[in-house]
């Protein structure tokens, strides 16, 4: 009975079950889960997108809130690029937990962690200078409650950050867990759905950035 | 999965780690030129038609290479296009829906008492 | 993986109390009270989900009754015009979110996985957690009772001065009465409630359709999915992508209720109008929801009494994902009279009109079935039939709003109140009793009265016309809905009391059935494992059916698979069995997160509503209930799946169970 036992169960039995689709449980959950974020995102920058629209000089009280005044676009530009690194450093990170490669992981993953640090750093930051305004320069202050445009604003952009900052805690979590030994190869799968969570989070940025931020611009 | 030995995989993975860096290095290269685009002072329709050109391709260049879509099985791309195309159908919709005139910004500004300064939407 | 436990035992109460990673002792030895706390097994978990359904549609059922009183004589004072408002706006939201949807996720967590031959589904303790979850939720919603019952004797006084301690908003809400110049506490117990109960549908729809694409037995192709798997499938995508529409509603109206943001506030250039959009672009796929698992029980119904296959069995799944398509596509018919365009209202009044196209598909599909089938009146049948007629009537009123001008006369009249409550009431409802009737044989192994169940059958349906036929009438004769009480001389004396009258017998029909199923499980006839010879793989198993479901995984050889192999001629017509694990069938070990996840989510939820209230130090029940959720995550993600195998003991009784209905040599051999 022991050998028996043994002998069949070289490694555990379900770990890499076949599924009907050839498809990871995981993995499928996960783009399921992506795609119905699809819509939730979907109709968050839709309500910004219909404000904007009804309110061309803004929202009532922003006929005194000029947008591209408030923006910061160096400041957003930059955590924009930092976001698109961070998602390079993930897919590597990826490729390396396949690999095996328990160091380049580690690597990798601090890097993402802490461009991930950085971005929510340079919103936070964004955040409380569009709060404060600045007098000096005729910049009034905007926030979530003086009109309409800050509302959506810091709702839509703050929903991304929880995401991004979501991500950063698994990140962190995923880090401290390739210590305790149990994190192999089998676990790449874990890593890869951490990561297409992460590269989801960069791509809804890439359209807020455009459709929230250069756009007005033009 | 473990049908391929790790020294196929390390060579997969290797391959795709040039694909990586040329993506990124293209993504970075995108919004490059959408930054630059918004301070031209010419031709404002077509930068438009621009910036969303790019974060399209920038978009697609996320799902199918970093998100692994195009190494993926076909079924995990229909999913999300399926979540996506309701999205975009719903998001559309809604912008046709809302129209300006049905809302009466002077009035809204008088009751406030603020000074209006329209500006075209583009 | 070293958490799990790999001797194999007979029953799980024989296990030794294993440690997970975390070194704390796994819950899968448990019996009794704790067993059902920390339980993993999709068909405990449907039980609990059938259990909480049957006694949320009680409630909501009494707060319908107590509607109908104050509406029974003109000039009526019963109740006063604010409990009125809550009763039906709790009336509705019980109904949908506590009764509706938990006893569809019953049927969809016991049956789908039995069908597609699973051992259980994809992720169990995500299941267990969505239950837990969606306790919690219905917990916030219905728990305002008692903090208003405490205002009642000055024991709870939130700080705005307002009584409306239950929800009195309606159940979609509108605003800008939802903002918090025009509504207390109530709407924050709503939101919240509403909010909570979305993560649990939503986490339950990824686990259901995971499952449905990947767990299927080897054979069991799509095409050959049962109709009620399919359905599942198809609510499940519906509920992935209206969900977060009204998350998102929801998420702005708790801004704008907790931190002053101007989404809907209309001085600050907010467009109430808004709300409406965000609400139906869920709601409208919202009833969808709530009718596609009723269109797959009858789908199994049909044929079953029927004794033959379901005729056009691709056209019926064709129809079902089209109609969960246009679902998205037609929500604007809720709003007709608010003034879209012309454009957009033809836009939306067409489409309307078009997807009544694919629901008559599926009507004439049913009728198809019973032609020339050798029909059994059984009682699930006899509530399968009245599903059609009663629903069929429901479409036609249905398809009367989708003329714009026409239903500008409708809107907001009885009218629609007639309308919605033939498909939910009149079709769903008479779906979800034809399901307990016909599966609670299988879940329980006993058999309902069903002497009993003929007179439930026609109780509810004449019961239910006599109720909401007449609300036509009140209707056209331009009665509102949501009027807590009206005045003589408007014609509308007659039909009221005939409507209260109905709706008592359809209370106690409905009542009946509810106390059969109770004396059943306790003391029910015994039956066979397919007492209705009917065509699916559940049908192959004992009932109850045993914690792995399957001793051997079937090997399945067409549609009806269960079917062919009893009554078709011919070595590949019968099922056949993969060789059995001889080291016994692997097992999910239970968990006690689930649950903890859930307390914290209710936490949560009362906390905010409590800081609402401007109870003081609510605000950190918030962090203490947020907290508990993100620890429940990072232990559960940390204590690993696990699990530990059972032999399985049973094996000759199923195999016994096979005989009594047809040969099983090729499962011996
Ligand atoms: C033939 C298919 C159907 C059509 C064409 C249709 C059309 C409509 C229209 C146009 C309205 C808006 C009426 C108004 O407010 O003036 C409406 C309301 C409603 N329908 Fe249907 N419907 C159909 C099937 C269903 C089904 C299958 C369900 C649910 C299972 C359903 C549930 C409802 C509900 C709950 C409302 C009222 C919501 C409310 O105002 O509270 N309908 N329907
Ligand atoms: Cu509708």
């Amino acid at each position: 009975m022991e050998t028996t036992a043994s002998l069949s169960l070289p490694e555990p039995a379900h770990a890499h079950a076949h599924t009907s689709s050839g498809i990871e449980n995981k993995k499928l959950i996960m783009w399921l889960f992506l795609a119905s974020d699809c819509m939730f995102f979907g109709t968050l920058i839709t309500t910004h997108l219909i404000y904007r629209k009804l309110y061309p000089s803004g929202a009532t009280e922003e006929g005194i809130l000029n947008i591209t005044q408030t923006f910061n676009i160096e400041l957003t530009s930059f955590s924009t690029f930092i976001l698109l690194m961070s998602s390079f450093l993930m897919a590597i990170a990826v490729s390396a937990m396949h690999k095996g490669e328990l160091k380049s992981f580690r690597r990798n993953v601090l890097g993402v962690i802490f461009f991930g640090f950085i971005f929510l750093g340079c919103q936070v930051f964004e955040f409380t200078e569009f709060v404060h305004g600045n007098p000096e320069l005729g910049v009034p202050p905007m926030t979530l409650s003086n009109s309409v445009f800050g509302s959506t604003f810091f709702v839509l952009t703050g929903t991304h950050g929880t995401h991004v900052a979501i991500g950063v805690l698994w990140l962190i979590g995923l880090f401290f867990y390739s210590f305790s030994g149990r994190m192999t190869r089998d676990s790449a799968l874990d890593v890869e759905i951490c990561g297409l969570y992460w590269h989801f989070v960069d791509i809804v940025w890439i359209i807020i950035f455009t459709v929230v931020y250069l756009v007005e611009y033009l | 999965m473990h049908a391929h030995s790790l020294k196929h995989i390390k060579a997969v993975e290797n391959r795709r780690y040039h694909t990586f860096f040329n993506l990124a290095i293209f993504l970075a290269a995108l919004t490059g030129i959408e930054i630059v685009a918004i301070f031209l002072p010419f031709m404002r329709p077509a930068l438009l038609v621009l910036l969303v050109g790019c974060s399209i391709i920038k978009f697609f260049g996320v799902i199918m290479w970093f998100m692994h879509l195009i190494y993926d099985r076909p079924l995990l791309l229909w999913v999300f296009i399926t979540g996506l195309a309701i999205a975009i159908g719903t998001v559309l919709a809604l912008m046709e829906l809302f129209v300006q005139s049905d809302v009466d910004v002077t009035a809204h500004a008088m009751m406030e008492g603020m000074r209006i300064e329209p500006k075209a939407w583009v | 993986m070293a958490t799990d436990y790999h001797e194999a035992v007979a029953c799980k109460s024989q296990l030794p109390h294993i440690k997970s990673a975390l070194g704390l002792t796994r819950p899968d030895y448990t019996t009794g009270i704790a067993d059902w706390l920390t339980t993993v097994d999709h068909k405990k978990i449907g039980m609990l989900y059938a259990a909480c359904a049957l006694f949320f549609f009680l409630v909501g059922g009494i707060e319908a009754l107590v509607i109908r009183l104050q509406l029974i004589i003109p000039n009526n004072h019963l109740i006063s015009a604010q409990l009125y408002n809550q009763l039906f706006t709790m009336h509705g939201t019980t109904m949908i979110f506590l009764g509706v949807m938990p006893l569809s996720a019953a049927f969809f967590n016991y049956i789908m996985p039995l069908q597609i031959g699973a051992r259980d589904v994809a992720f169990p303790r995500l299941n267990a957690f969505s239950f837990w979850v969606f306790l919690a939720g219905a917990l916030v919603l219905n728990l305002s009772w008692f903090f208003q019952l405490a205002e009642t004797f000055g024991w709870f006084i939130p700080v705005d001065g307002k009584t409306d301690i239950v929800p009195a908003v309606g159940w979609f809400a509108y605003s800008p009465l939802t903002s918090v110049q025009f509504s207390g506490v109530g709407t924050d117990f709503w939101l919240l409630g509403i909010q909570i109960l979305g993560v649990a549908s939503l986490a339950a729809s990824f686990n259901f359709i995971v499952t449905i694409i990947n767990m299927r037995a080897p054979g069991l192709t799509m095409m050959r999915l049962p109709l009620f798997t399919w359905m599942t499938l198809v609510t499940g995508v519906l509920i992935i992508f209206a969900f977060p529409a009204i998350t998102i509603a929801l998420l702005e109206l708790m801004f704008d209720r907790f931190f002053e943001t101007n989404f809907f506030h209309v001085e600050k250039g907010g467009q109430p109008i808004l709300w409406q959009h965000l609400f139906w672009i869920f709601g409208h796929p919202e009833v969808y929801i709530l009718i596609l698992p009723g269109m797959g029980i009858i789908s199994e119904i049909i044929p079953t009494a029927s004794r033959k296959p379901l005729y056009g069995y691709p056209l019926i799944v064709f129809s079902g994902a089209v109609i969960g398509f246009m679902g998205f596509t037609v929500w604007s018919h809720h709003m007709f009279t608010t003034g879209l365009g012309k454009v957009a209202t033809a836009a939306f009044s067409l489409l309307t009109m078009g997807i009544a196209v694919p629901t008559g598909v599926k009507i004439l599909n049913w009728i198809g079935t019973l032609w020339g089938g050798r029909i059994r009146f059984s009682v699930p049948m006899v509530f399968s039939l009245g599903f059609i007629w009663m629903f069929m009537l429901g479409g036609m009123s249905g398809i009367m709003h989708s003329a714009a001008p026409a239903d500008a006369q409708q809107q907001d009249s009885y009218f629609v109140v007639a309308h919605f409550h033939y498909v939910l009431v009149g079709g769903l409802l008479l779906s979800l009793l034809a399901g307990i009737y016909y599966w609670v044989p299988k879940v329980f192994g006993r058999m309902m009265n069903q002497k009993l169940g003929y007179w439930v059958a026609g109780m509810v349906i004449v019961g239910f016309n006599v109720t909401f036929f007449p609300m036509h009438y009140l209707g056209l004769a331009g009665m509102p809905r949501r009027t807590h009480t009206y005045w003589s001389g408007f014609g509308w004396e007659l039909w009221n009391p005939v409507a209260t009258v109905g709706a008592f017998v359809l209370g106690i029909g409905i009542l009946l059935c509810f106390i059969d199923v109770v004396r059943t499980v306790i003391k029910g006839k015994p039956c066979g494992s397919d007492p209705w010879d009917a065509r699916t793989l559940e049908w192959s198993l004992p009932s109850p059916v045993p914690a792995y479901n399957f001793a051997a995984m079937p090997v399945v050889q067409g549609r009806d698979a269960w079917w062919l192999h009893k009554h078709e001629a011919g070595e590949e017509a019968r099922l056949t069995y993969e060789p059995i694990d001889p080291h016994g069938i692997h097992m999910p070990s239970q968990s006690w997160w689930p649950p903890f996840g859930g307390l914290g989510f209710l936490v949560f939820g009362i906390s905010m509503c409590m800081h609402g209230a401007g109870v003081v130090f609510a605000g950190y029940g918030v962090i203490v209930g947020l907290s508990i959720v993100v620890f429940t995550i990072l232990c559960w993600a940390l204590e690993g799946p696990g699990g530990y195998y059972i032999k399985p003991a049973a094996l000759h009784a199923e195999a016994g169970a096979m005989g009594e209905t047809q040969s099983s040599s090729e499962f011996k051999g």
